[in-house]
């Protein structure tokens, strides 16, 4: 019993030591400027009256001043679409590599897989020139199309749609159905689960993007909230703290709420579903 | 086997199967397509340019393997190198083991309170790299962070500069990540241990194994996979390390270089005023088979395909 309370206690420790930076952000991103930058922190100086003190203002400049507004809507609009788009490439592909017979079949997939372990971070100076010749750079078209192109969702995918039943496809062919109508009115309901796990795969992965939307948003109109506040940040006369807190705070609840509403599949998506 | 009366559908099968080819090709076609482009056209263009003095919109002019030569004399080149195999080696140390034991010991609380410490230590890894190193360079700055204030109330030192001391950036590297990183990788290892199957342990007990026995030959033995897998994906991850070095150490140029990561130097020689291209491809590929030897390296010396057939 000794044992197992100690455990908790470290445990819960290192909980709060997780949970810190995230309270603090919470706590910052409504108060003014000046009750941030300072030490004491303003809750262990004044005590519970700091808790009178929260204002909208930082948030207020953040979305008037700063047109973060503007920031979180292409945000929305590239993870939607981004995420939009790889469920039908990633399960076109599925399909293809799980019920359709062609040459090469084995070869290819095990290329997709392989594609995997490239560390592809090295290429982005080629990579940079590939979206310019293709006219993509300055378009959010050169994020989400690059986005669709996830390997992790056609191994996914194809490790769902290969455990249905092969005769759901047969007596739909029978039936005259085509291969697309059999995709989208009969795997993809079926496959519900790999695909919410896709979803939240890619959420993550494209919501909280960095190097890539740096590289290809140049115009101020189509940052993403990352490069928003990396923008902001990079002020070197009155940098707008407030403002880049409140920034900061709507970039990384949205995430969050997500998460303590979808935890189980988040936690099962995220950990590629451990448990077969 | 040809079950079908129709007139039409029975032709040779050789229609159907030709038919079924051109279904596979439109199905899995853009997705091949995308990787053709994304990968290997990259793989082309970059063998391509790193064989010219290539810049940002001048094609340049061919100069052989010249780029290739500067880049593996380039002293400044092996300093990133050496900055990224550090802290992959320090991050690696740190966050495996802690996040092994912690949901060890969070596998063996049967509790309600369990579900809470998960969703907590889950959480880090959600955040953007912008966010956290917005948070960790005001949580550690040298004059009002409440780190710095934290030491000071316990007699500590407390005028630490964090993120400009040369000395203190993979230390700083490796905490921010930590935070970042090890709770996931607790839970992925949790997800693994609770498909032990519980009367396991319950045999061994009976059989009076000590828990450090259970430990090596049970527990160790199943969760090999999710080591092996969680080591891979960690090294090709912490190899490529960028937005952290590049957003706590805003200031000062990576602290005198010695934050600099390998990504980090290509991203410099490729997007400042120079715009290398030429120079910066040649620097990827150097790097991109450095990291992909290492991680084959790791595989065959893992054993990931044993473990995962």
């Amino acid at each position: 019993m000794i044992p197992k309370i100690f455990g908790m206690i470290i445990l819960s420790v290192i909980a709060l030591m997780f949970l810190f930076p995230i309270l603090w952000l919470a706590d910052s991103a409504f108060r003014p400027q000046t009750d941030v930058l300072k030490v004491p922190p303003i809750l262990i100086d004044k005590g519970l009256p700091a808790m009178g003190l929260f204002t909208l203002d930082s948030m207020k400049k953040a979305l008037v001043d700063w047109n973060v507004f503007l920031s979180f809507i292409n945000s929305v609009y590239i993870t939607l679409a981004g995420i939009g788009l790889t469920i039908i490439i990633c399960c076109m592909c599925a399909y293809a590599f799980s019920y359709l017979n062609f040459p090469l079949k084995r070869v290819v997939f095990v290329v997709i897989l392989a594609t995997m372990m490239l560390p592809m971070t090295t290429m982005i100076v080629p990579y940079f020139r590939v979206l310019g010749t293709l006219k993509l750079v300055g378009n959010p078209l050169g994020l989400i199309i690059p986005y669709a192109a996830s390997a992790f969702g056609v191994f996914l995918l194809r490790q769902y749609f290969v455990k249905i039943p092969f005769s759901f496809i047969e007596s739909a062919r029978m039936e005259g159905a085509h291969d697309f109508r059999i995709l989208f009115q009969i795997i993809m309901p079926l496959a519900k689960p790999a695909i919410a796990a896709l979803s939240i795969v890619q959420f993550r992965q494209i919501w909280n993007d960095f190097l890539y939307p740096m590289l290809v948003l140049k115009n101020q109109a189509l940052f993403t909230l990352p490069i928003k506040i990396q923008f902001m940040d990079s002020q070197n006369l009155n940098k707008p703290y407030d403002a880049i807190l409140a920034t900061g705070f709507i970039a990384a609840i949205i995430p969050i709420v997500f998460f303590l509403i979808f935890q189980r599949q988040f936690i099962e998506g995220m950990t590629g579903g451990v448990k077969h | 086997m040809e079950t079908n009366t129709g007139a039409i559908l029975t032709k040779p099968a050789l229609t159907k199967k030709k038919l079924e080819m051109v279904t596979a090709l439109y199905m899995a076609g853009p997705y091949v397509l995308l990787m053709l482009v994304f990968t290997i056209a990259v793989f082309v263009m970059g063998a391509m340019m790193s064989l010219t003095d290539a810049a940002r919109l001048d094609p340049g002019t061919f100069t052989g393997i010249q780029n290739y030569i500067d880049v593996i004399s380039n002293p400044k080149y092996w300093t990133s190198v050496w900055t990224t195999l550090q802290y992959t080696v320090f991050a690696m140390l740190v966050q495996i083991p802690i996040a092994f034991v912690l949901a060890y010991i969070l596998n063996n609380i049967k509790s309600r309170f369990r579900a809470v410490l998960r969703a907590s230590f889950f959480i880090p890894v959600l955040i953007n790299n912008v966010v956290i190193a917005l948070l960790f360079r005001m949580l550690f700055s040298g004059d009002y962070g409440i780190i710095n204030w934290a030491m000071g109330t316990m007699g500590l030192p407390n005028n630490t500069e964090w993120v400009k001391n040369p000395n203190l950036v993979i230390p700083m590297l490796v905490i921010v990540s930590s935070w970042q990183w090890m709770g996931f990788h607790a839970v992925y290892f949790l997800a693994n241990l609770q498909t032990i199957d519980r009367s396991l342990f319950e045999a061994a007990k009976l059989d009076g194994a000590s828990p450090l026995r259970v430990l090596f030959q049970i527990v160790f033995p199943m969760v090999r996979p999710a080591f092996t897998f969680v080591m891979i994906t960690s090294a090709i991850g912490c190899l490529q390390l960028f937005d952290l070095v590049f957003l706590l150490f805003p200031d000062a140029g990576y602290v005198g270089g010695t934050a600099r990561t390998i990504i980090a130097y290509i991203y410099d020689e490729a997007f400042s005023q120079q715009a290398r291209f030429g120079y910066a491809s040649a620097a990827g590929f150097v790097s991109f088979f450095m990291i992909l030897i290492v991680s084959l390296f790791q595989l065959r010396f893992l054993g990931l395909g044993k473990a995962e057939e």
